[in-house]
């Protein structure tokens, strides 16, 4: 098999280097056959990674051993879904996936455009071949997946780092590489473009969209890197401005830049240059990025460790992708010269170019501070370190940059905005943000930073919600419906524009999450068994710890009690796990209580000692507002989605439409999302139900030992997910209802700890039932939960109204509006854009 | 159309000195000396009160704790050069003093008189991981 995988592998590569040249000569020569001969050969390189990487992954899930790779990152107790994402676990691994994910993606992109953009197809084939061709030498010539053992093959692998069997640690890399690799496909259009000299804005229509996809998933990746920090690593912060973390950042922002640029180049024919060199800027980022981590040039938390050979090989391939892309931009200047020039400062367009220069700036500064100290030891011979202060000073006003960006650039006009125009769009956005702000400075909020921040959101917030208004009541009159209804419709006919502003608000979502971590606060505690520490509103109790051990690991578990106000609201219990084969590794099992206003976050630190006498160590952090990141992404995600939404599904479900339909639509989403916050509200503030005036007589605990045990048996009822008797209290749950009452029972017989338990066994045979407290794997699905929820309602809204509308005989797309009234809209549309 | 350019140029160079200028001030106050033991304490006088980044190995069965406190001192050693460090505050699973898995750490803090103070969450003990070798995977 790791022969079959190694051969795969070479063929690969042989086939790479078949479709760029012949794809190059045949476009030179005007060939059809040979342009189809490439892309064929394109078609089979996809092939023949999937095929390797069934190859690699049938390994792990039998555990071949003698492949050196497979032995390093995974062992035979690991968990099923673990074996197959010690896939990318590593760096061998982490290059294939690399490669089979572009693979995947250039085919499509291929298949997708190949009639469209007939002429650049040669051109991008031959791009993204080189840039494959690349990958698989370093695969081939350096660091084979497929390598094995010249020796005797052990017997059973060394394990994935511990860190790395996370939920979140598993999609992690998949997200972020599906952003990574996707930049790729803009980049080999615009060279494409440039070669050809096909520069006009066709080859923008055939990548925005990729463009947008891809930055959705980097996007994501870096969100759920935060999560993975915040929840793993123990620190209590979610960004610490590692290297390996700005390298995610960097193709960011200017990804993000060029979203926006490319409205410009679309609307008014500048920025041509611009707009290539940021879709160059974006792809060289992506391999900068993967050479800064994988090479040891910088020193990172997660960085896979010095490789000259790598660096040389990297340091090549970036020197060629510069001289070779921006040769191409210099030798097409004449081509790429603006057909017009900037009118006033008071444009849209000029708030575009200083939304863009913002991020630009924010990137390289992002990349000086990341490599200052291998810079500072290069030209000082000191090495000196900047840490995450020194980025928050730069960053957070180039933060505030952004955010007034984005709450001005949408008043202004196209072209020239006069100033009773300026008067009337502004008027409420700035009202709002002087009253929000008004309102902070009574209340006694600082000024710098957090009070500026949330003065801004109200601001973009005014400005966005504006835009939603003014849309929808001009289609309101037009249209003759109701204004729900008007609003859909209105983002239906703009659904870039009106998905980008989702996106906005999404992003102040965000940037509420980051001001709120001006209120952070955090205390390190030595607690004694019944000891107290307080907290902010909190107080935590330290009801001892607990050792178990699940065949896998060792589990060290601190038992306490939180109190708000002097009553009990909730039990946590932050825990160690020494996994069998890193002992020397444990891990932290963060605890963490979620609610809107801020996380109650603690980290138990554990030395052998503190067992005899019960005594926990603790971290204890008080996050404001961090959930609100995570919300900020699911929105942006919904705001993506729609913008990102094929036009036939939406056009043709709204069109024909009946207007209540619409109503309907939007009530039954909203229906979706509350249902889901619900869910979240419900998990967040998980603790006793509400302090009816019927207690039944085996609702609440009546002394410390009946609430110890009811922590301690699950309940059986299916419904709850395994939560405990004591926090299953979910209307009508009859089942824990029952067995508190059986609890209640027993301890009024006088039965000790162990003979309750022993009763529930043998009542309800077998362990299952035994409260391995929280199950984090599940909670943490739970968290995802209402976003699946929200998604998959959305899908489903969507594919309902499609097919609800469907015509039975072809594809007749006659408008039902008649076309006068259609003018007259996007007359009225226009005048608003 | 050259007075166009010179307006650029004065922009342009307004700009870059404003940026040239802040970066400096900015980064006179964020950086930190990032040093070995040895190469400290071969001169200590120079070192005290500058913000160091301070990087060497536990001495084996070195670290002290305070009873039912946070308050540690310990030792660290590299090429045979030790000096003093002390501490309060929760320290990483993996800073280890015995014999055989004996941590390499790095140190934010001050060198004083008597000794390395440590900053407050100062302490990075690099992961002894096998599977990463060299690498500064530092155990947060």
């Amino acid at each position: 098999m790791p022969s079959l995988g190694s051969f795969l592998l070479l063929s690969a590569f042989v086939t790479c280097s078949y479709a760029a040249v012949v794809s190059v000569v045949g476009a030179r020569r005007r060939s059809r056959p040979l342009i189809e001969s490439g892309i064929g050969a394109f078609y089979l390189i996809c092939a023949l990674m999937i095929a390797a990487t069934a190859v690699l992954i049938n390994a792990f899930l039998t555990g071949d051993y003698s492949i050196k790779y497979v032995a390093h990152y995974s062992d035979s107790v690991q968990p099923l879904f673990y074996k197959i994402t010690s896939y990318w676990g590593g760096l061998d691994g982490s290059i294939m996936f690399w490669v089979f994910l572009l693979s995947i993606f250039g085919s499509l992109a291929v298949y997708v455009n190949r009639e469209r953009h007939r002429e650049l197809i040669p051109y991008v084939i031959a791009t993204i071949s080189t840039v494959q061709m690349f990958f698989l030498y370093l695969m081939v010539a350096h660091k084979n997946p497929f390598t094995t053992f010249l020796t005797a093959a052990p017997a059973d692998g060394e394990g994935l780092n511990p860190l790395l069997q996370n939920f979140y640690m598993a999609i992690h890399p998949p997200s972020l590489y599906t952003g990574f690799v996707g930049m790729t496909i803009p980049f080999a259009f615009g060279v494409a473009a440039l070669i050809t000299g096909h520069l006009d804005d066709s080859w923008l229509r055939a990548v925005r969209r990729w463009t947008m996809f891809s930055w959705l998933f980097l996007s994501f990746g870096l969100t759920l890197g935060m999560i993975w920090a915040y929840e793993e690593l123990g620190w209590g912060g979610y960004w610490a401005w590692d290297p390996v973390e700005n390298a995610g950042l960097l193709p960011w922002f200017t990804a993000t830049a060029f979203l926006h640029s490319v409205m410009v180049q679309e609307r008014r024919s500048m920025l041509r240059v611009w707009n290539v060199t940021l879709v160059i800027m974006t792809f060289f980022l992506t391999i900068f990025g993967t050479f800064m981590t994988r090479s040891g040039v910088v020193q990172s938390v997660h960085a896979f460790g010095d490789d000259p050979i790598l660096a040389k090989l990297f340091t090549g391939f970036m020197v060629a992708i510069l001289a070779f892309s921006f040769g191409l931009v210099i030798y097409r200047l004449p081509l790429l010269k603006a057909r017009n020039e900037l009118d006033s400062w008071m444009s849209r367009e000029a708030a575009f170019m200083v939304n863009n220069w913002v991020l630009l700036f924010a990137a390289l500064f992002v990349l000086f501070a990341t490599m200052f100290p291998t810079l500072s030891e290069a030209i000082t011979g000191h090495r000196l370190t900047v840490a995450a202060p020194f980025f928050n000073k730069w960053m957070v006003p180039i933060g505030f940059v952004l955010l007034f960006l984005t709450g001005v650039g949408p008043l202004l006009a196209w072209r020239k905005s006069t100033l009773s125009n300026l008067r009337d769009s502004f008027l409420f956005p700035v009202g709002l943000a002087l009253v929000t702000a008004a309102g902070l400075a009574a209340l006694g909020v600082r000024v710098w930073s957090s009070g500026l921040c949330f003065a801004m959101s109200a601001m973009v917030v005014g400005t966005i919600g504006q835009e939603f208004w003014r849309g929808g009541n001009i289609r309101r009159k037009n249209t003759g419906t109701d204004i729900f209804t008007a609003i859909i419709g209105l983002v239906g006919r703009n659904k870039r524009r009106y998905g980008g502003y989702i996106v906005h608000l999404g992003i102040v979502s965000i940037f509420l999450g980051f001001a709120g971590n001006g209120f952070k606060r955090d205390e390190q505690v030595l607690l004694k068994p019944g000891e107290q520490a307080t907290i902010g509103r909190y107080s935590i109790r330290n009801d001892g710890l607990k050792v178990s051990d699940d065949g896998q690991k060792q589990m060290t578990m601190a038992y306490l009690s939180i109190f708000e106000n002097g009553k009990q609201i909730d039990t946590m219990y932050p825990a160690k796990w020494a996994f069998r084969k890193h002992e020397q590794e444990p891990t932290t099992e963060v605890a963490i209580r979620r609610t809107f206003a801020e996380d109650l976050y603690i980290v138990l630190a554990f030395q052998p000692s503190d067992l005899a006498t019960q005594t926990a160590t603790l971290t204890i952090v008080l996050n404001p507002l961090v959930n609100w990141i995570w919300l900020g992404f699911g929105i942006m995600a919904l705001g993506t989605g729609i913008a990102l939404l094929p036009e036939r599904a939406y056009s043709f479900a709204l069109a024909s439409l009946p207007a209540e339909a619409a109503t309907t639509t939007v009530a039954l989403l909203f229906a979706v999302l509350v249902s889901g916050g619900t869910v979240l509200s419900a998990q967040a503030g998980m603790g006793p139900g509400p302090a009816g005036q019927n207690i039944q007589s085996s609702y609440y605990a009546r002394n410390d030992f009946e609430r110890k045990m009811q922590h301690e048996i699950v309940c059986t009822c299916g419904a709850c997910g395994h939560a405990t008797i004591a926090e299953c209290r979910k209307d009508p749950c009859a089942t824990s209802h029952e067995m508190r009452a059986q609890l209640a029972a027993l301890i009024d017989q006088g039965k000790t700890h162990d003979e309750i338990i022993q009763a529930f066994i043998t009542k309800y045979g077998g362990e299952e039932m035994l409260g391995a407290p929280i199950d984090k794997g599940f909670s943490r699905l739970a968290w995802l939960f209402p976003y699946l929820m929200g998604a998959t309602g959305a899908v489903a809204v969507g594919f309902a109204a499609v097919r609800w509308t469907r015509k039975p005989e072809g594809p007749a797309t006659a408008a039902p509006l008649d076309p006068a009234l259609e003018e007259r809209i996007d007359d009225e549309l226009r005048d608003l854009d | 159309m050259t007075h166009r350019y010179i307006k650029i140029g004065a922009t342009a160079s307004v700009l870059v000195l404003a940026f040239v200028g802040l970066l400096w001030t900015t980064l006179a106050e964020g950086t930190e000396y990032y040093k070995h033991v040895d190469e400290v304490m071969s001169s200590p006088r120079d070192w005290q009160g500058k913000r160091l980044q301070l990087h060497g190995f536990v001495v084996t069965n070195s670290i002290l704790r305070k009873r039912d406190s946070l308050d540690y001192k310990f030792k660290v050693q590299n090429k045979g050069t030790v000096v003093d460090a002390t501490y309060n505050g929760v320290v990483p699973d993996t800073f280890k003093d015995t014999p055989g898995t004996e941590s390499e750490v790095v140190l934010k803090g001050q060198l004083t008189p008597d000794g390395f103070k440590v900053d407050r969450d100062g302490v990075m003990a690099k992961c002894p991981s096998k599977y990463q070798p060299k690498s500064a995977a530092t155990g947060l």
